[in-house]
C-alpha cells in the first residue's frame, strides 16, 4: 500500500515536471504541437487588437487555453473562451491548461463571438506579467 | 436623419402616397455599409444597420472593426440554405470572410426589402436591412413573412421599412 502510494506521488511529480517543461517550451511563438496558429486555420487577423497573436490546441475548443503572444513572439496571456449558453446549461470546463503559472493579473469580460467560437462568451483573460496587457493592446 | 453620401432626392407633389405620404425617390450611385464592433468584441454591428437605396445602387461593405472578420451574406437558400429575405428576383450574394480593411461590393437593381447577416455574428443578431426602391416600384416585393427560420433577436433587429423610407438611414445609437 505504501509503494502504491509512493508511486502515486512519484507519476504526480513526474508529470509536474513534465508540465514544467511544457511550460518553457511555450513561452516564446509559436509553441509548436499540438498548437496551431489560430489566425492560420480561421478567418482572423494574425495580431488580434487585446488578444495578440493566439495559438491553441484544437482538441481544446471552445476554452482553450488559447496562447496569446505579443509582437515579439513573447507568451502574454492564456485565454479562455467559454460559451454563456453551455455555462447555463450546467457545462463545466475543468482542468484546463494553463501557458504560464505566473499570471499578474485576471479580466473577464463578455465577447458576442467571432470565426471559431461564434455563440456569445466569456473571455477569461490571465495575463502573465504586469505590461503583458500593455504589449497585447495595439 | 443621416443619408448616405449620395443624397435623398425627395419629390413633392409628384410622389405616391401608399403609406400614407409622400415617397422619397433616391439617386442611385455608392453606399458604405461599415461593419464595426468595439474593442472588446462586447458589440458589433452593421453601420447603418438598415439603409433605403434607388435601384441600382452600388453596396460597399467595409471592415473597420479591427479585431474581428465579418461578412454580409444574403438570406437565400443558395447561402447555406436558409429561407429568401430578398426579392425572388434577386441574385443573392455573400462576402465571404473580410478581415480588417477589406471590402465588397454588390449592386441591387430588384425594387424590394433585402434582409442580410453576418455569418459568425448572427447568434449576436448582427444582421441588417436595405430597402431598395419602393412599394410603388414595378416588381416591388415587400419583407419576408417568415419568422421560424430567423431568431426573434434578428427579427428585431430589423426595422420596419415604413421607417427606414422615412428615415433613409438608421444607425446603431439611434437603435438603442
Amino acid at each position: 500500500m505504501i509503494k502504491q502510494t509512493l508511486l502515486a506521488v512519484s507519476l504526480v511529480a513526474t508529470a509536474t515536471l513534465a508540465q514544467a517543461h511544457d511550460e518553457a517550451a511555450l513561452k516564446a511563438a509559436p509553441p509548436g504541437d499540438p498548437y496551431v496558429q489560430v489566425s492560420d486555420v480561421l478567418p482572423l487577423p494574425a495580431f488580434i487588437p487585446g488578444l495578440g497573436t493566439l495559438f491553441v490546441n484544437p482538441d481544446t475548443l471552445p476554452a482553450g487555453p488559447f496562447l496569446a503572444y505579443d509582437h515579439d513572439g513573447k507568451l502574454s496571456a492564456s485565454i479562455y473562451m467559454t460559451p454563456l449558453e453551455e455555462l447555463e446549461n450546467r457545462t463545466a470546463y475543468d482542468g484546463l491548461g494553463i501557458g504560464s503559472h505566473a499570471v499578474s493579473s485576471v479580466d473577464v469580460y463578455y465577447n458576442a463571438g467571432h470565426p471559431g467560437v461564434e455563440k456569445p462568451h466569456a473571455h477569461v483573460v490571465l495575463y502573465h506579467d504586469a505590461e503583458a496587457k500593455g504589449r497585447l493592446a495595439e | 436623419m443621416s443619408w448616405t453620401r449620395r443624397q435623398v432626392i425627395r419629390l413633392g407633389g409628384g410622389a405616391i402616397a401608399a403609406l400614407g405620404s409622400p415617397l422619397p425617390v433616391f439617386a442611385a450611385g455608392e453606399t458604405v455599409i461599415e461593419m464595426r464592433g468595439t474593442a472588446r468584441g462586447e458589440r458589433i454591428w452593421f453601420d447603418p444597420f438598415a439603409l433605403a437605396v434607388a435601384p441600382g445602387t452600388v453596396l460597399r461593405f467595409v471592415n473597420r472593426d479591427p479585431g474581428n472578420s465579418h461578412t454580409a451574406t444574403a438570406y437565400h437558400p443558395e447561402n447555406y440554405d436558409r429561407l429568401r429575405r430578398i426579392p425572388a428576383k434577386a441574385a443573392p450574394w455573400d462576402s465571404d470572410f473580410l478581415l480588417p480593411g477589406e471590402s465588397f461590393e454588390v449592386t441591387l437593381r430588384v425594387p424590394g426589402v433585402y434582409d442580410y447577416y453576418c455569418i459568425p455574428h448572427e447568434m449576436a443578431a448582427m444582421v441588417g436591412r436595405i430597402v431598395v426602391g419602393t412599394p410603388a416600384d414595378p416588381g416591388w416585393e415587400g419583407p419576408a413573412e417568415d419568422r421560424e427560420d430567423v431568431s426573434a433577436e434578428v427579427l428585431a433587429a430589423l426595422p420596419g421599412v415604413e421607417t427606414i423610407l422615412a428615415r433613409g438611414a438608421l444607425r446603431r445609437e439611434e437603435r438603442s
